[in-house]
């Protein structure tokens, strides 16, 4: 009966795209801070579940008694995850009941964690934050397979998280077109490398098909503070726009739909072509929604967009500009 | 307990370093360390410059190691896995990394005409330039290095374990040695300079021109010819059949000692035809004297679905072989077979018999066959 109430939940909100922006992230390049995030994730978590009792869904939507954090800390303090967005996330997740024992933020590698700034911790006590080559942690012993990817998967995932919320860095990349979501789940896997041809696809559809990804990632918050939209996913200071905003989303293919409609936006306000003009062609989206995993037609896509200020007034806001 | 072939390979893997441990082999850190900034970065993974790529005019960089072409934008690695671009410098992150040392008979490899009985110290790092559904060390192959156990062993260090040990042959083994091929040449080189051969053991999907460069300072080569048609290659191997061939031909051309091992996987590569295909363009292009060995599949990988090689269908391939005019055509994994052995295509006698990884007689006087005289290609003491 519990499964089945679960179920339903993330079916309501399965296609439904929360954008936050914030006021005061703008073009004048203000720092997120922690707060500001704080104030963006509590309005996104409302317009996604219920302006009543979000943290009672957020319980609900995130089953199990451990939730890992899975960022994306690639370019090392340049443009990774940022440590503000998960301290934000971390107080959110307390202030709905959960143990910061019970948390734990991660990545495939130590070196990786640290080159963004975070601090490894990897006892019992407090948040954990630990890359999948910690001693102990590994690989899963078995393959999981689904359609071209056959992969060992993040222990973190298989054994220790109960759910798993995606936090990737929104941005363009060299071979997929961009970076979100699915791209961001290479990182719980063994054999990343195995699966860049033919610009992802279905590859990177597949990847977020296998069964603890699929099962596990119950939510995604995107930072789009700062969008690389040419360049990436290396860090390239010349096309490097502010966003100021976060996408929130059950589905992690209709999220990067939203994603790629930023990143294009972004590429034609600077004059660049669009991604499949440019040979890399996001289809793996399309793939992903013929897996199941999610919705990629925008017109199938529930987005709401919310303008966040200073003092956590949430209003009606535009995705473009 | 039942203990998992992963686990089992792993304390073999430190097992088999711990025994080769001694001060000769694992002297204090000396490196590979080519540039210390980009060492700062990677930690403990080697920063060498790797060899054949070029910059890319739109941007990255383009490995021309293998006939995959990685295109490599910044931070990123190409399909080995072990190879990566870091502000547009390309870097190999295994040299001096070995994940696997170890000392086998060279039959093990299998070479069996190239210095019978030799022991061969064999050494393997992370990573393949392909994705073979069968293979049998793809808890190396099929990995990056942070995820295996690496010892520091710099190209100098191998060459006097070698010598230590009195081990004659060094062979580059395992994984893929193409996709190590800077620590590879560097050891080959210096081997070469100290009489310890070299023998490389691939998949043969590598680019001419390092192929070009490599061959002078190797001794010999085995080639895992996975099939002879193209479409198995690309579903089952991850790779092209075409390239290989033309590797194939380069390396007869070039003179260096061949070869070759076919493993048979059941329904995918077995057909009377493909045994014969395989032969046929084996004799026409490298020549009747070329080793040609049928090793048996077990279920590995990402094929346990399918049964091992039954023991009729090696016969029928030998059979095939024999009979499509090759003349030195072997079994592999099957212990105590009578196809273990050489026998002068001449006189029908036993050359160099073998058991398993263990050579009894050895009836060669320098190349030739004691009984009558032919030459039995290959290289012999």
């Amino acid at each position: 009966m519990l499964a089945f109430c679960r179920l339903r939940l993330v079916y309501k909100y399965m296609s439904r795209v929360i954008v936050i922006r914030h006021k005061r992230i703008q073009p004048d390049k203000t720092v997120a801070s922690t707060a500001f995030y704080r104030q963006m994730i509590l309005a996104g978590l409302e317009a996604l579940f219920s302006p009543n009792s979000p943290s009672v869904e957020l319980k609900q939507a995130l089953p199990g008694r451990t939730i890992a954090m899975k960022t994306n800390c690639l370019t090392r303090n340049l443009n990774s995850t940022p440590g503000a967005l998960i301290e934000a996330l971390i107080s959110i997740l307390k202030d709905s009941g959960w143990d910061e024992n019970d948390i734990i933020v991660w990545d495939r590698s130590n070196r990786e964690l640290e080159g963004a700034g975070f601090k490894l911790n990897a006892s019992s006590f407090g948040c954990r934050v630990m890359g999948t080559d910690t001693s102990g942690v590994g690989y899963s012993e078995e393959f999981y397979s689904f359609g071209e990817a056959n992969s060992l998967v993040s222990r973190i995932l298989t054994e220790m998280a109960g759910s798993n919320i995606n936090i990737p860095v929104l941005k363009d990349h060299s071979i997929a077109g961009i970076s979100g979501c699915l791209k961001n789940m290479f990182g719980a896997i063994n054999n990343p490398n195995k699966y860049h041809g033919n610009n992802c696809d279905p590859y990177a559809a597949d990847i977020s098909c296998l069964e603890p990804l699929r099962t596990k990632n119950r939510l995604a918050v995107i930072d789009a503070v700062k969008i690389q939209y040419q360049g990436g996913p290396g860090y390239d200071s010349r096309h490097m726009g502010i966003y100021g905003g976060i996408i929130i989303a059950s589905d992690p293919v209709a999220a990067d739909r939203i994603g790629l409609e930023i990143v294009e936006n972004f590429r034609r306000e600077n004059s660049l072509p669009p991604l499949e003009k440019t040979g890399r062609p996001v289809r793996y989206l399309e793939t992903a929604e013929r897996n199941g995993l999610g919705t990629a037609g925008r017109n199938k896509i529930d987005l709401q967009v919310r303008l966040v200020d200073e003092s956590g007034h949430v209003s009606a806001g535009e995705l473009w500009p | 307990m039942a203990v998992k072939r992963r686990s089992f390979i792993k304390c073999l893997g430190c097992g088999a370093l711990a025994a080769l441990a001694p001060n000769d082999l694992i002297p204090a850190f000396l490196g590979g360390v080519q540039n210390a900034l980009a060492f700062d970065y990677a930690g403990e993974l080697s920063s060498m410059e790797a060899r054949h790529y070029r910059k890319h005019p739109d941007g990255g960089v383009e490995c021309l190691l293998c006939p995959r072409h990685c295109r490599i934008t910044d931070l990123e690695r190409g399909y080995c896995g072990v190879r990566e671009n870091r502000g547009d410098v390309y870097y190999t992150l295994v040299y001096g990394l070995p994940c696997a040392v170890n000392i086998d008979p060279v039959e093990k490899k299998p070479l069996y005409h190239f210095y019978p009985g030799s022991r061969a110290f064999s050494i393997a790092t992370a990573g393949c330039n392909v994705n073979c559904k069968f293979c049998q060390n793809w808890d190396i192959s099929q990995s990056r290095p942070e995820q295996t156990q690496n010892i520091k062993l710099p190209p100098g260090d191998v060459i006097t374990s070698c010598q230590a040990r009195q081990v004659p042959i060094i062979a580059y083994t395992y994984s893929e040695p193409v996709v190590f091929y800077e620590y590879m040449y560097d050891i080959a080189r210096l081997g070469k300079e100290k009489g310890i051969k070299s023998a490389m053991i691939t998949g043969g999907y590598i680019e001419q021109k390092p192929l070009e460069e490599l061959i002078p300072v190797l001794d010999a080569i085995k080639v895992d010819l996975k099939s002879i048609r193209e479409n198995y290659y690309r579903d089952i191997v991850g790779g092209e059949l075409k390239p290989v061939l033309e590797r194939l031909v380069q390396m007869r051309k070039a003179g260096i000692w061949l070869e070759i091992v076919y493993l048979v996987v059941p329904t995918l590569n077995d057909s009377d035809g493909e045994f014969r295909d395989l032969s046929v363009w084996i004799r026409d292009n490298l020549g009747a004297e070329t080793p040609l060995h049928y090793s048996r599949f077990y279920p590995q990988y990402l094929l346990k679905n399918l049964p091992p090689t039954p023991e009729a269908t090696l016969e029928r391939a030998l059979a095939i072989s024999r009979a499509e005019g090759l003349l030195f055509v072997y079994l592999g994994n099957i212990p105590a077979h009578t196809s273990e052995s050489t026998y002068c295509p001449q006189c029908g006698e036993v050359v160099i018999e073998r058991r398993g990884y263990s050579i009894g007689r050895i009836n060669l006087k320098g190349d030739k066959c004691r009984s009558c005289g032919r030459v039995i290609p290959g290289r012999f003491a």
